[in-house]
């Protein structure tokens, strides 16, 4: 059956594919199935593999570092997805009936640090955030506030949301534009006759911007769960996963294990449990905020 | 009743805080620039002191001792081509997987998504091995070509969908008219995708100026290091110079502050149509 004016025979259709096709399977596809083979064998990246079978994926699930890298991560996903999310559908909903010219404006400042690199956002944050001359202390201390000059990437009880809070600086903005164009693409009749019936602005935003959100609020959650579990550059530029595996995550222990200890078999497995928790994530998501917007491409 | 009056005093209020939020996002930038002119005496006055006279010879200083002209060409060589081989690979896929059929089409587009979901944290050790045996460690390749592939899912699916979106019947019309597909594609399609092919460069150049886990693994010459990465070596040398540390950060982020000035609308169009996809 033809698809278009344009279908050809099905050799010469594959010549349009073919390349794109052979550069994702040389350096994407493939090394995803040979991490997937890696993972179940102990190799140190000189020797002969040899075969272990799930052995590493035992090993990991005995593993107390693993399960602390796993519970910081979950923490993290408060400032990574919680945080952005209900700031920026605050946000959204009191920027959008401002005008234009003002909301261009505010949503062009908000939005700056996420075309960032996340690695150079590490090392300014721990600038920032530097206990003897970093700015944030200074801060704290000209406003009298100098009793909570901590220093804040040595701390163990502190060190998690300080790393969450440049993740949640870094995503906000992003999800504020993401949903003022979704509030901007629900038919204002809505709101005109929500204002008609007397609704104050509370209970219009739960009833009605809320619910017509969804699609997006799935789109957000989506990104930043993901963002979440891939969470590398930041936090090692900012603390390498400590002090005393504080802020180890499953990449961060990843590159300890394969990078710096050559067990490349064990590592290649946290990467695949990485990838298998992000399916499963993401099918949760899709199940559970569900998608009215099954037409949409 | 006062209510209107309560309404508008009500959003003032509210419009004092949403600029002090977006004040207070911008100040780590604002810091930035502020200290990267600053001397090392001045650094010690404190954060927020401005300094007796603007020191722009820390730019200098990064430039050429913190090697940032060497991580800035090296960005650019590796941006160019990632940029122009993945819009063109993205255009011949996106035109197959839009109006061609082919076996295996639902497959193929199922491990196509797959590399917009796995990350590549998940599959750098195999990667690693791969340019290692082909020579490639310390090569502007080993930079060049894994970029192109992980571009290449959301190439294809971007412009894919906007070619739908074209008009079938200009299409039947040129066929009609007896020309060939690749002569269609480069005179009627590409035209047409130009504002489509303008977004996807400026996502590409974005997400590729700022890649840290492949240059960081791929390359540990200082040679063919990338802004990212070199302010991350750079950091290590120079952990007691703020001044030029900050300078250098600044290199780093301006071209992209510049790109985003230019092309905010565009950008954010194309971020809200990629991303509810």
């Amino acid at each position: 059956m033809k698809r278009s004016a344009l279908d050809g025979s099905q050799q010469t259709n594959f010549i349009y594919l073919l390349p794109g096709l052979l550069f994702y399977a040389a350096f994407v596809f493939g090394p995803i199935i040979a991490a997937l083979g890696l993972s179940l064998t102990s190799w140190d990246g000189l020797s002969m593999p040899k075969w272990v079978g799930l052995g590493n994926y035992v090993d990991l699930f005995s593993d107390s570092r693993f399960y602390i890298a796993l519970r910081n991560n979950a923490e993290l996903m408060i400032f990574y997805c919680v945080l952005p999310l209900v700031l920026g559908i605050t946000l959204a909903a009191c920027v959008w009936n401002l005008k234009q010219r003002e909301q261009l404006a505010l949503r062009t400042f908000l939005f700056l640090p996420y075309i960032m690199p996340t690695a150079v956002l590490g090392i300014i944050w721990a600038w920032l955030y530097n206990p003897a001359f970093g700015p944030f202390n200074q801060f704290l201390r000209a406003v009298g506030l100098g009793a909570f000059a901590l220093p804040w990437l040595g701390d163990f009880n502190f060190v998690l949301p300080a790393v969450g809070i440049v993740a949640t600086w870094y995503f906000f903005g992003f999800c504020m534009v993401i949903f003022l164009t979704g509030i901007q693409r629900i038919d204002p009749s809505l709101f005109d006759a929500a204002k008609v019936d007397g609704a104050s602005a509370r209970k219009t935003f739960f009833w009605i911007t809320l619910p017509l959100l969804l699609p997006e609020i799935r789109v957000v959650l989506l990104l930043t769960v993901i963002a979440s579990i891939k969470s590398f550059d930041l936090i090692f530029t900012m603390t390498r996963g400590g002090p005393a595996n504080a802020t180890l995550v499953p990449n961060i222990y990843m590159y300890q294990l394969g990078f710096e200890l050559n067990r490349f078999g064990a590592a290649a497995a946290i990467a695949i449990v990485g990838a298998v928790l992000t399916f499963i994530i993401n099918f949760a998501i899709h199940r559970l905020v569900g998608s009215q917007n099954k037409g949409r491409a | 009743m006062s209510r209107w009056s309560n309404i508008s005093a009500g959003t003032l209020f509210l419009r004092l805080v949403l600029w002090l939020l977006a004040f207070v996002t911008i100040t780590p930038f604002l810091l930035l620039l502020l200290t990267s002119i600053k001397s090392k005496a001045d650094v010690l006055q404190g954060a927020f002191a401005l300094p007796a006279y603007p020191h722009f010879e820390n730019y200098l200083a990064a430039w050429n001792a913190g090697h940032f002209n060497i991580y800035f060409w090296n960005s650019i060589i590796v941006v160019i081509p990632v940029v122009a081989a993945s819009v063109f690979l993205g255009l011949l896929t996106g035109f197959a997987f839009a109006y061609l059929s082919f076996p295996f089409r639902r497959t193929l587009f199922a491990i196509l998504t797959l590399g917009m979901m796995v990350p590549a944290e998940a599959f750098i050790i195999p990667l690693y091995y791969e340019m290692r045996y082909l020579g490639l460690i310390n090569t502007y390749a080993a930079l060049i070509l894994p970029q192109i592939a992980m571009s290449i899912p959301f190439s294809t699916i971007f412009l894919a969908s906007a070619m739908q979106q074209l008009p079938e019947e200009v299409l039947e019309a040129a066929v009609l008219d007896g020309a060939g597909r690749f002569h269609i594609l480069r005179k009627i399609v590409v035209p047409l995708m130009v504002p489509a092919m303008s977004t996807l460069a400026l996502f590409l150049f974005i997400w590729t100026w700022n890649e840290f886990l492949i240059p960081f693994i791929l390359v540990n010459d200082d040679d063919y290091r990338t802004l990212p990465l070199g302010m991350l070596f750079f950091q290590g040398r120079y952990t007691v110079n703020t001044p030029v540390l900050t300078a250098g950060a600044v290199i780093v982020i301006f071209p992209l502050i510049v790109t985003y000035l230019i092309f905010q609308r565009r950008f954010i169009a194309g971020l809200t149509a990629g991303a509810t996809k």
